[in-house]
């Protein structure tokens, strides 16, 4: 046959599967690791805390095969590094864009919200992710497979206080929307997880009470339902996949 | 190239007269989209018989799964000033595409020879076109300035040959299972399922999976085999399949595109049966032995030009023999070849 190449061809594809998944030291970033670890998958984790990231690495279960990369998503070197090591596990077949930040904390209203800490927000939540993402299609399109950005409901609903990090969100979904629109060999979700128990929930509510939260262990078994049927592009809630609660 | 290669060349090198092929869409010629004809073949009795193709539901039988494409047809042909125009094939790993250059000829284009590395092509609305390299004889590996399929929805048409005298719009082109926009050409197969026909064929018992593949350029001109195409056979998929052959049902593909999704997918390393899989397939089904079907028992298509590569894979689902004996028979009976043509049901 007339082939030019190089192509991926059958024989290059596997039954492995490698997720890179930022953000993975805590919450459900974490939980996401844990959830696609004990399901045979490979990660590619990475946060800023180098020990946390460390500690919760060890933490996963038995067997995955993890590469650990401290470090800052904003950091184009740190990006080149994630790009390495998802290529060295044989290629990533999913992007996880977990990694984001709550902006300035406690929240300030929109009329004072400092706009250093606006542009921070936007570079963590929107500008990293983007980044990310654009580095690794071409490996994604090879294998067909997906980018997944964690949202939220503060991105459409007027939340007083969340406008930093909801502008951020929104801008983060409108990306995704476009994206989807425009490439068709890989699945583009972006997925609102619904209110969880994490370190950026309490950083919203500093000093409140915020155990009626489910944790974030709870939302697993609707992002695995999403990944592991590779289901279409398109905004997905967490709580609309499976019903809440159900343990992964 | 194999004897077998070379004998079902001969034996399908039959002419195609001008009048056996459509010319418009059936609607155009006054006929409902599901009122074309349909040809069956038999494999294991090595029988032909004539039906319409509403006839289908009873044709097959409960338990028996079709598993379509949902791949939208995007316009795909950019026509430039000054006659040239870019078909639109495949898109590449790297967001490369393989296009094909043509030119103005007959009531169509023909294709156009020319092209160098590096060239700059000014395509309408301000995008450039960069050639890279060429692909195949025919397909370039080139960069659009913008995303393409956007890109295409504003500028593009739909991909013409010159036995479709006039242009029609892209709607003429889609399937009612069309979901994903991505294929150069209509995977016309499912063209005529209408909502009543996949009606009835649920109320008899059968069930529908999809898979997605992203159909290029077709080879019209030589004995080229096809090139990569991107695919995607989801979970569900995958276990319908296997699911229906366990239970003795029968896989019937709705067109090429999805046999070489299915016998792609049932060939993965360490696969006993179909697994979701996505990606590029180079698989090429032929009646030679170490092609043989795995995953799908059955397949409706269109008629096929004399000597093309899909008449191999159509041979390995009815042999040379009475794959000869069908299309005598559909030439002698006016049967209609193309994307708005009439149909052909190969059952095992």
């Amino acid at each position: 046959m007339c082939r030019r190449g190089p192509l991926p061809s059958v024989g290059a594809m596997t039954n492995t599967r490698n997720a890179v998944i930022t953000g993975a030291s805590r919450g459900l970033g974490l939980a996401l690791a844990r959830g696609l670890a004990a399901d045979g998958w490979s990660l590619v984790i990475d946060a800023r805390d180098a020990e946390a990231l460390r500690t919760a690495a060890a933490g996963l279960p038995g067997g995955a095969r993890v590469i650990v990369l401290p470090g800052d998503v904003t950091d184009p070197a740190h990006r080149d590094e994630i790009v390495r090591a998802a290529a060295d596990l044989g290629g990533p077949d999913l992007l996880i864009n977990n990694a984001g930040t709550l902006g300035a904390s406690p929240l300030p209203a929109m009329a004072d919200y400092p706009v250093g800490d606006l542009r921070d927000a936007f570079e963590v939540n929107v500008l990293a992710p983007i980044a990310l993402t654009q580095l690794l299609l071409p490996a994604l399109r090879m294998r067909g497979g997906a980018v997944l950005n964690i949202t939220s409901d503060a991105a459409v609903e007027p939340y007083a206080g969340w406008g930093g990090y909801g502008a951020a969100k929104a801008a983060l979904e409108q990306a995704s929307n476009v994206l989807s629109a425009e490439e068709n060999l890989v699945r583009v979700w972006w997925v609102d997880p619904g209110d969880l128990r994490t370190h950026m929930h309490q950083l919203a509510y500093p000093g409140e009470d915020i155990s009626d939260r489910p944790l974030p262990g709870s939302a697993v078994g609707a992002f695995k339902k999403l990944i592991n049927e590779r289901m279409p592009s398109g905004r997905y809630r967490a709580t609309e996949l499976v019903p809440t609660g159900v343990p992964s | 190239m194999s004897l077998d290669v070379a004998d079902a060349r001969v034996a399908l090198n039959f002419a195609l007269p001008p009048e056996r092929e459509a010319h418009e869409p059936p609607e155009a010629r006054g006929v409902p989209r599901d009122g074309v004809a349909m040809l069956v073949s038999r494999a294991g009795a090595g029988e032909i018989s004539r039906h319409a193709f509403t006839a289908l539901p009873r044709l097959l039988l409960p338990g028996d799964l079709l598993v379509v494409n949902t791949s939208a047809t995007v316009p795909a042909a950019v026509a430039l000033p000054g006659g040239l125009a870019v078909h639109f094939s495949t898109p590449l790993p790297d967001g490369d595409w393989l296009v094909e250059l043509r030119q103005a000829g007959g009531p169509a284009t023909v294709p156009h020879a020319g092209g160098s590395p590096g060239q700059r092509l000014e395509l309408p609305g301000g995008a450039v076109l960069t050639l890279a390299r060429r692909f195949t004889t025919r397909l370039w590996r080139a960069r659009l300035s913008t995303a393409v399929l956007p890109y295409l929805r504003r500028h593009g048409e739909p991909i013409r040959y010159s036995y479709v005298s006039r242009p029609w719009p892209i709607e003429a082109y889609q399937t009612v299972f069309a979901t994903v926009p991505g294929s150069a050409e209509m995977p016309s197969a499912s063209r005529p399922f209408t909502p009543a026909v996949v009606a009835a064929l649920v109320a008899r018992g059968i069930t529908f999976a999809p898979v997605t593949l992203h159909t290029g350029v077709s080879s019209l001109e030589g004995d080229e085999d096809p090139y990569p195409e991107p695919y995607d056979v989801p979970p569900a998929t995958a276990r319908l399949v296997n699911l229906t052959r366990r239970h003795g049902g029968r896989v019937i593909a709705v067109g090429t595109t999805v046999v070489r999704a299915l016998e792609t997918a049932a060939r993965l390393p360490g696969g006993q049966t179909v697994e979701a899989a996505a990606g590029w397939t180079e698989h090429i089904v032929t009646p030679e032995p170490g092609s043989r079907l795995l995953a799908v028992d059955g397949l409706i298509t269109g008629l096929h030009e004399p000597r093309s590569s899909h008449l191999r894979m159509l041979a390995a689902f009815a042999g040379l023999d009475l794959l000869g004996r069908c299309y005598a028979v559909a030439i002698e009976h006016g049967y209609l070849w193309h994307e708005f043509g009439d149909l052909h049901l190969l059952l095992p």
